[in-house]
């Protein structure tokens, strides 16, 4: 199918359907919605798109980076239309069934909303495009998880963007969060309940804001932000962090 | 031009005024700026930046200009990724040799002087006006920046930027609560009502001081509740008083009988 872009009715339609799916999860998707000429538009590439299957979000990130390559970036990061098409394109991947029900998620996590500082990062197919456009090549912490939902050490980056700014935060949090063993980010970094040294849920932000009143972090390394965050942070192997 | 040492990061204050900024209207705005690092004893390869970004905004657009020993500017200062009308600028000198990255002067919330019909010059209010991508909000208060808390306002609700500034109903609804969260959120910032400060909750506790009926100093963030609360309500009565809130409202809905 060629990719298009919704219009507000467009938007305001998909807002309907996921509502309706909400109370009746078994409910036909409505295919017809994605070529609706009153209700989508061509984009201004012609980009094709075919029903695939993603893993984890780092498949999502590989194709979504290579189908949307030719558009300029800052248009695609301000779309609303294309992402809202793209999450209904790829609905059963977004939201899929388990055991025959789907359980449909806050509408932010498929209609993309560009503007609103807390909802953009929780769109479930932008910020696979997103996270690996933004922390590329150190992006491996917010790829293994599924692309239907939002972890927690994605969520807690991606909603700050005083850390996101930052050019060298996310080799930073690539050496300080990344499990080897595990293939995947540290156990306990982002505890909700429990402040433990050197977390990412609490401390990391914490320190970073205390740094950002001494130094300009634009103009550091990897390595440099590393050593300032001090010793608290430079253990990636710290019990103490980990459940 | 004052500098002065502010706190134990070493760091010094840049007089604003050493700054000259001026914004030009256009797809996307630009600027010049000329600054005068003149006499600050700065190390001569210290880099300068110009840090631009408005409210709301979750974009800052960085400029470098140059080093210390010589400033200039760079040969693109399009403001392309800021729609606000609220710019301001931070001036940033910044160590590349001895301690890599560290601040070692700071000029912050400059406004620019000059500025056509997109841009707001020079200082404002102590709650400045924001059109804003609300959703089905009408109005949000925005903290996010150290030097300013911005009124946002639905920009997609025609004429409610008019209202929020002057409808006696607008006014006497929303402005004792944002007065009464603004002061809250004050007092967390555990400040010293320092005279030369300009940040908010600097400006806010000072003019909740002056509104105080019997002039109090604000509390601190440690104090018990009721006395913080206490000392917020006790502004807030003020506030209404001195605006006539209550008859402002009832001149308003006269002709309904009172009724909204």
């Amino acid at each position: 199918m060629i990719v298009r872009e919704f219009n507000a009715s467009g938007i305001a339609n998909c807002k309907s359907f996921l509502a309706e799916c909400r109370i009746h999860p078994q409910m036909p998707f409505p295919w017809d919605l994605l070529e609706d000429d009153s209700l989508t538009k061509r984009i201004s590439a012609e980009l094709t798109v075919e029903p695939t299957h993603f893993g984890p979000r780092r498949e999502a990130a590989d194709y979504l980076t290579t189908l949307l390559a030719p558009l300029p970036e800052d248009e695609i990061a301000q779309n609303a239309g294309l992402w809202t098409w793209l999450s209904l394109f790829f609905f059963n991947e977004v939201c899929p069934y388990r055991a025959g029900q789907r359980t449909v998620r806050n509408d932010y996590s498929y209609v993309f909303e560009p503007k609103h500082s807390r909802h953009f990062y929780r769109h479930l197919l932008f910020i696979a495009w997103y996270a690996a456009r933004l922390a590329k090549p150190h992006d491996r912490l917010f790829m293994t998880a599924p692309v239907s939902s939002l972890d927690q050490v994605t969520d807690r980056v991606m909603s700050r963007l005083f850390l996101t700014r930052i050019p060298c935060i996310f080799e930073a949090l690539d050496r300080l969060y990344w499990d080897e063993g595990r293939g995947k980010a540290r156990a306990g970094i982002v505890d909700q309940k429990v402040v433990k040294p050197g977390d990412l849920r609490h401390r990391l932000p914490i320190r970073v804001r205390q740094l950002e009143r001494t130094y300009d972090l634009f103009s550091l390394t990897g390595d440099q932000l590393v050593e300032l965050l001090g010793v608290e942070f430079q253990q990636g192997d710290n019990a103490s962090a980990k459940v | 031009m004052t500098i002065k040492r502010v706190n134990f990061t070493g760091r010094r204050r840049i007089a604003r005024d050493r700054v000259d900024i001026a914004v030009y209207d256009g797809q996307p705005r630009s600027f010049d700026a000329t600054i005068n690092l003149e006499g600050l004893s700065f190390l001569p390869h210290a880099a300068v930046y110009l840090e631009a970004t408005c409210a709301g905004s979750t974009v800052i657009e960085r400029f470098r200009f140059g080093e210390v020993g010589n400033v200039q500017p760079p040969p693109s200062r399009a403001l392309a990724k800021l729609e606000g009308e609220n710019v301001f600028f931070t001036l940033k000198v910044v160590d590349r040799t001895e301690r890599f990255g560290r601040i070692l002067g700071i000029a912050e919330y400059i406004r620019p002087q000059r500025a056509g019909k997109q841009t707001v010059t020079g200082r404002r209010g102590i709650l400045p006006i924001e059109p804003f991508e609300l959703g089905q909000q009408l109005w949000r208060l925005d903290f996010r920046n150290d030097h300013d808390v911005f009124l946002l306002v639905n920009k997609n609700a025609p004429g409610l930027i008019e209202r929020v500034r002057s409808d006696p109903l607008f006014y006497a609804a929303i402005y004792p609560e944002v007065v009464r969260r603004i002061l809250n959120a004050a007092i967390g910032r555990n400040v010293e009502l320092d005279e030369e400060d300009e940040r908010w909750p600097v400006l806010w506790l000072r003019f909740g001081k002056e509104l105080h009926p019997a002039k109090e100093r604000p509390p601190k963030p440690d104090d018990p509740e009721e006395d913080r609360e206490a000392w917020i309500e006790e502004i807030v009565d003020s506030f209404c008083e001195m605006h006539a809130l209550k008859d402002k409202f009832l001149a308003a809905t006269s002709g309904n009988g009172g009724e909204l």
